[in-house]
């Protein structure tokens, strides 16, 4: 079968096999492997990319399902050599260890902040509760996005905690 | 090699004219056809209703909301409902994570007929009926006889879900929705109690409907509670005493790894006792 996507802004396509989960499209036929396979089984958020604006799942899309569709992943975020908010906030407040979970975790945390713009630590909690972390860095990550929220709406970012002094 | 069958129609007649010529596994939000398969191949064909953009979105009518089939639970929290649809809203948001929130659909949580599913204790307390359409024509059937069993459903050969039909009748009730699972978020429910209640200007209750999940092989109203609590006053200290053990006869719940079926009896007694106490205190 046949399809036509946008890949981060890039025009993609071609003929596939219809039983082609959409990760695997990404990962092996674009060669974009930031995006990760964790699970498989819905749960683990690894694989969450952004198709028409909305954090999924991509192994539990189709390709096929895909067609026509406008997605982004990780590899999408940065311009120009300029790290996207949530990238950095992930550097600057060490929201990764691993980093298996990170690249899921920055593109549910993106689509999060695309909804809304100043949320709360609750509402930060709540938008990643699709996205398993097995180091449980869960603090950090939070701080990140924290961080990412704040340059987005172009504050400045509350100090790290390391840095506050009593 | 041989491709799969795969089959993604734009409209609502060519996905009903397939349907009713071949033998489909119909694929919509994906959220639980995938996890179902995790290491044997595919090998049913599909009919991936996903583009059928006509079946997706809530509409109003004199007497009834229509809650096309592919409304995403993302859809369904954001949206713009009266307050007995609190508790739908509530389940809404606790349907697995955020990115299964913006792929899972209303319908497909119903097809799939766990007895845990999220969305069904609500709906059964708005009284839905589910809107089936083959080629043939369209029928309409309550939510509680679609439901006839563990994962089983009443749909015929060539039918698809259309949409979850909701009458309006008591749009400014009190509605509520709680899941106990193991911890908050992206969990299998231990047990889930929705209620919808509606009272008068002066306090007594003229509507009360309670549903359970996740304790027998469907979920269930509770209708001897719901008899019992018609005509008291929402301040009338009986309620503290309601409900008790012999309102939950009609559950099943069964021990598995979630939890004892005496736990679950436990849980359910505590969470609607908190369902009335909340509708107590909401006036």
């Amino acid at each position: 079968m046949k399809i036509a996507l946008t890949v981060n802004g890039r025009k993609v396509g071609g003929e596939l096999e219809p039983r082609t989960l959409l990760v695997h499209y990404i990962r092996e036929n674009l060669n974009l492997t930031g995006t990760h396979i964790g699970c498989e089984t819905s749960y683990c958020g690894a694989c969450t990319v952004i198709m028409d604006g909305r954090p999924v799942k991509s192994c539990t899309v189709l390709a096929v399902g895909a067609d026509g569709a406008d997605i982004m992943t990780i590899e999408g975020l940065a311009r120009d050599g300029q790290l996207h908010p949530v990238q950095e906030g992930f550097w600057e407040r060490h929201g990764l260890q691993c980093g298996y979970c990170t690249p899921g975790m920055i593109m549910a945390a993106v689509g999060l902040l695309e909804q809304n713009n100043n949320p709360s630590e609750d509402e930060i909690r709540h938008g990643i509760e699709g996205n398993l972390c097995r180091c449980t860095g869960y603090h950090n990550i939070v701080k990140a996005i924290e961080y990412a929220s704040a340059k987005m709406r172009g504050e400045q970012p509350a100090p790290a905690e390391w840095e506050v002094t009593a | 090699m041989r491709f799969v069958d795969y089959l993604a129609p734009t409209n609502l007649d060519s996905a009903l004219s397939a349907f009713a010529g071949g033998k489909w596994t119909v694929l919509a939000g994906g959220t639980d056809f995938y996890p179902a398969r995790v290491g044997h191949p595919l090998t049913e064909p599909v009919l991936d209703i996903s583009g059928l953009d006509e079946l997706r979105g809530i509409s109003v009518t004199d007497d009834a909301y229509r809650i096309g089939a592919l409304t995403r639970w993302a859809d369904i929290k954001a949206a713009d409902l009266p307050p007995a649809f609190d508790g739908l809203r509530l389940a809404a948001a606790e349907v697995g994570g955020i990115q299964v929130q913006n792929a899972g659909t209303i319908a497909g949580n119903l097809c799939n007929a766990s007895p845990a599913a999220d969305g069904i204790p609500p709906l059964l307390t708005l009284d839905a009926s589910v809107e089936l359409a083959s080629q043939g024509g369209q029928r309409v059937v309550p939510l509680s006889a679609f439901l006839t069993g563990y994962r089983q459903i009443d749909l015929q050969s060539g039918e698809l879900v259309t949409a979850v039909i909701v009458p309006r009748q008591v749009e400014e009730a009190f509605s509520d929705f709680q899941k106990l699972g193991s911890r908050s978020y992206l969990v299998i429910s231990i047990v889930m109690v929705a209620t919808v209640i509606a009272a008068d200007p002066e306090g007594i209750i003229s509507d009360a409907r309670i549903a359970v999940g996740a304790c027998s092989p469907v979920a269930l109203r509770l209708t001897e509670l719901e008899s019992e609590l018609r005509g008291k006053h929402r301040n009338d200290r009986a309620l503290q005493h309601l409900p008790t053990r012999h309102h939950l006869d009609r559950l099943a719940p069964i021990d598995d790894v979630r939890a004892t079926a005496d736990y679950r009896f436990g849980a359910t007694l505590t969470l609607i006792r908190r369902s009335l106490r909340r509708f107590a205190e909401s006036a």
